[in-house]
């Protein structure tokens, strides 16, 4: 019989778009010693660590964890990295649940770390074009890489092909709608790397085009950062929670998928993300949710852009496909709405620090859920080629 | 283009700098991870060689279920419990499975290819799609010309060097019906001169003095370019006639290694052509007001050969450097 999970520790660095004062040594002890603190535990209560840190060209180094298990009062304990491009955060989260639902460890933490940008275009004398092209190192490297993939063009694809389904589906007046109401709510996230950034939907419907459908202000902004949760298994987690006076949030549902990531019959669906739909379907059976719309109150979705936040709501049931447009047109993520959609901002506004985002994304579930005694709360997240991956996490108010 | 895998001008020199925040100083230091390979195409070499040495494309077919996939990235077949796979030989026309992206802002690596389209294309007889570049031989590449089962027609690179950027694909509609039939068509034997010109709209006496006020304005702004430093560097060793034509009138815009002048009227014979209906377009763009490389997408602006989005990336150029020398 597996154990119960929760979230008894959580912390997040401010994330910024350069990190100057730090490296990702200092950003990972930072965090990890809020989550501790916040827990009110010290390194010694730890069993192990799971790093999510996802690009080592970003950290300039392979095996970038080794360094920090150290740093981080670990020596000698567990510690494993994940992987697993923009989904990363929450795979780590899925990772960490199953090694303390299966009794291996009391309590463990949860670190993701990433330095997005301190690499460097010397031609254009930025960083965003060098930014892009160490992310252009995911694309399949026999038959994608040199045809010049990106992360943005790979997911403009599947927005792409969903419009060619759903013409009237992902409004450009609506995309830009979200995008000034995910800037609204980044203002009290004080980590947020775009905190006062608040924009109009007009503001949002002049910024320039990227990749088409893609306007600049409907895309995140990569970030650098770290995020930390400690979790533990029910006993240790209630006797943390008595010591805190913090409620555990608990870990009631996981579900995850990796699709093809070839396209065609039997293969990758380019208008889908249906990896988004099958690891919300898992993750909603664990915890015994039928319905997504009436049992949750809050929702981190990976926000990598507008468009694939709205198909990645209506995968995960929220919305149906094909009218992802009702999240605003019927009032579903308005304020005074049923549904409260990335109240940090999404990665939009606060930040992708990639492999800290996903967990990022758990800790502000956590506040919310804490905070405005809600009940159920989701979290998403995507990543690789194609939208590939999909992770999604429920956690419960105890 | 530089011969080499990293190209030298993207190599910065040994050094560092400092930067102050909050009166306390970090070093930060120029650096670079690299990594050379000699690296196998193993069982793909099959694929990559047939694309360089014999103009083929070749995909793979289950001895199963029937399966064929493009590119053969499997020797087995993972849906039958990896029953072998036999090679088949593709024919070179197909759908485009969805609608592709196109890239206009790539990095330094990309840089010359600017814009293309990448997208998914499938073969006649494929059950999967091949990622494919997407070019159009009839002027710049703009959203809405290639759509999801938009017919394709696979081109071959005159220079093969046994690399997935051996082909690329055109609207089939662009060629005629003996390119269409042949086997291994290559990029040389298109015709990439006659562009395809959208329509300007009827013009009268407002045009015509809309036309003549935006003339005077970037024949003011021309002169002022020409006086800054920085926008003659962004033009230096480039030679480009550009004739433009918008309602209301046509003229000529030069550039010659840092000199830019606008002549009214056809001068002779010209590089590529411009159409923007609204002059102010180009007027905007050059004042750095607008974006050229945004009316392009929005299709307010049209140039007549792909290739010279260069020269529309280098006239932005121009534009930021002289707002910036302004700023300064």
């Amino acid at each position: 019989m597996a154990k119960r999970v929760g979230i008894v520790g959580a912390a997040v660095t401010p994330f910024k778009g350069k990190w100057y004062e730090k490296t990702y040594y200092e950003l990972a002890q930072m965090a990890t010693a809020e989550a501790l603190a916040d827990a009110g535990l010290e390194p010694k209560d730890i069993d192990g660590v799971f790093y999510g840190i996802y690009n080592d060209i970003f950290q300039r180094t392979c095996i970038p964890e080794h360094p920090l298990q150290g740093i981080i009062g670990l020596q000698n304990k567990f510690g494993m990295r994940v992987s697993n491009g923009g989904a990363t955060g929450a795979y780590t989260l899925s990772a960490a649940h199953a090694y303390v639902a299966a009794g291996r460890f009391k309590a463990v933490l949860m670190l993701g770390v990433e330095k997005a940008t301190d690499c460097f275009d010397f031609q254009s004398m930025s960083a965003t074009p060098e930014v892009i092209k160490t992310i252009g190192w995911s694309g399949d490297s026999f038959f994608e890489q040199k045809l010049g993939w990106t992360a943005a063009d790979s997911y403009a694809e599947v927005v792409l092909a969903y419009k060619d389904e759903y013409p009237g589906d992902l409004k450009p007046e609506v995309t830009a709608q979200i995008s000034a109401l995910l800037s609204e709510q980044a203002r009290s996230n004080n980590y947020a790397q775009r905190q006062f950034d608040q924009v109009t939907p007009e503001e949002v419907l002049n910024s320039r085009i990227v990749v088409e459908p893609f306007k600049e202000l409907e895309i995140c902004v990569y970030s650098e950062g770290a995020a930390a949760l400690v979790v533990a298994e029910e006993e240790t987690a209630r006797a943390i929670a008595n010591q805190t006076g913090q409620p555990v949030v608990w870990i009631t549902g996981v579900g995850e998928s990796n699709e093809h990531s070839f396209a065609g019959r039997n293969h990758k669906i380019m208008h889908r993300i249906i990896s988004d739909h099958i690891a919300a379907r898992k993750a909603y059976e664990m915890a015994g949710i039928k319905n997504p719309l009436q049992a949750v109150d809050v929702v981190e979705v990976h926000d990598a852009f507008v468009h694939q936040l709205e198909i990645t709501m209506a995968e995960m049931g929220f919305v149906p496909l094909g009218n992802a447009d009702s999240l605003i047109e019927d009032g579903l993520i308005l304020p005074g709405g049923p549904l409260l959609l990335n109240p940090c901002g999404g990665l939009i506004y606060s930040g992708h620090a990639v492999g800290a985002s996903n967990i990022m994304s758990a800790w502000s579930v956590r506040n919310e859920l804490i905070r405005r005694r809600l009940k159920t709360g989701l979290v998403h997240g995507t990543g690789s080629t194609i939208a590939q991956y999909g992770v999604v996490l429920i956690l419960e108010h105890d | 283009m530089s011969n080499k895998v990293i190209p030298l001008e993207a190599i910065p020199d040994r050094s560092g700098h400092t930067v102050t925040i909050d009166g306390r100083n970090y070093l930060v230091m120029n650096d670079a991870m690299f990594t050379f390979y000699q690296r196998s195409m193993g069982e793909l070499s099959d694929f990559f060689l047939a694309l360089r040495d014999e103009k083929k494309i070749l995909g793979c077919r289950c001895t199963k279920c029937g399966m064929v996939r493009v590119p053969p990235f499997v020797t087995r077949c993972p849906d039958c419990n990896f029953a072998p796979v036999e090679t088949v030989e593709m024919g070179d026309t197909g759908k485009m499975l969805a609608t592709p992206p196109i890239t206009y802002f790539a990095n330094s690596l990309f840089q010359q290819q600017v814009p293309f389209g990448r997208g998914r294309l499938l073969l006649e007889g494929a059950d999967t799609a091949l990622s494919v570049n997407i070019y159009t031989t009839k002027g710049i590449l703009v959203p809405g010309l290639v759509k999801k089962g938009t017919e394709m027609k696979v081109i071959f690179r005159d220079n093969r060097v046994g690399e997935i950027t051996d082909i690329f694909c055109v609207p089939a509609a662009e060629l005629t019906a003996d390119q269409l039939a042949q086997k291994g068509l290559t990029a040389s034997a298109l015709d990439w001169e006659t562009s395809t010109e959208p329509a300007l709209p009827p013009a009268g006496e407002t045009e015509a003095q809309h036309f003549a006020a935006v003339l005077q304005e970037l024949q003011a702004l021309v002169g002022e370019m020409n006086g800054c430093e920085r926008a003659r560097k962004d033009i230096a060793g480039w030679h480009r006639t550009v004739l433009v034509k918008a309602a209301g009138g046509e003229f000529t815009l030069k550039i010659a290694d840092g000199e830019l002048t606008v002549e009214p009227d056809k001068t002779g014979p010209s590089d590529f052509v411009m159409v923007c209906p609204d002059p102010k377009v180009l007027l905007d763009g050059l004042a750095y007001r607008g974006s050229l490389t945004q009316a392009i997408m929005t299709r307010n602006l049209w140039i007549s050969k792909n290739i010279e989005f260069n020269t529309i990336f280098k006239l932005e150029r121009m534009a930021r450097s002289l707002a910036r020398s302004k700023k300064v």
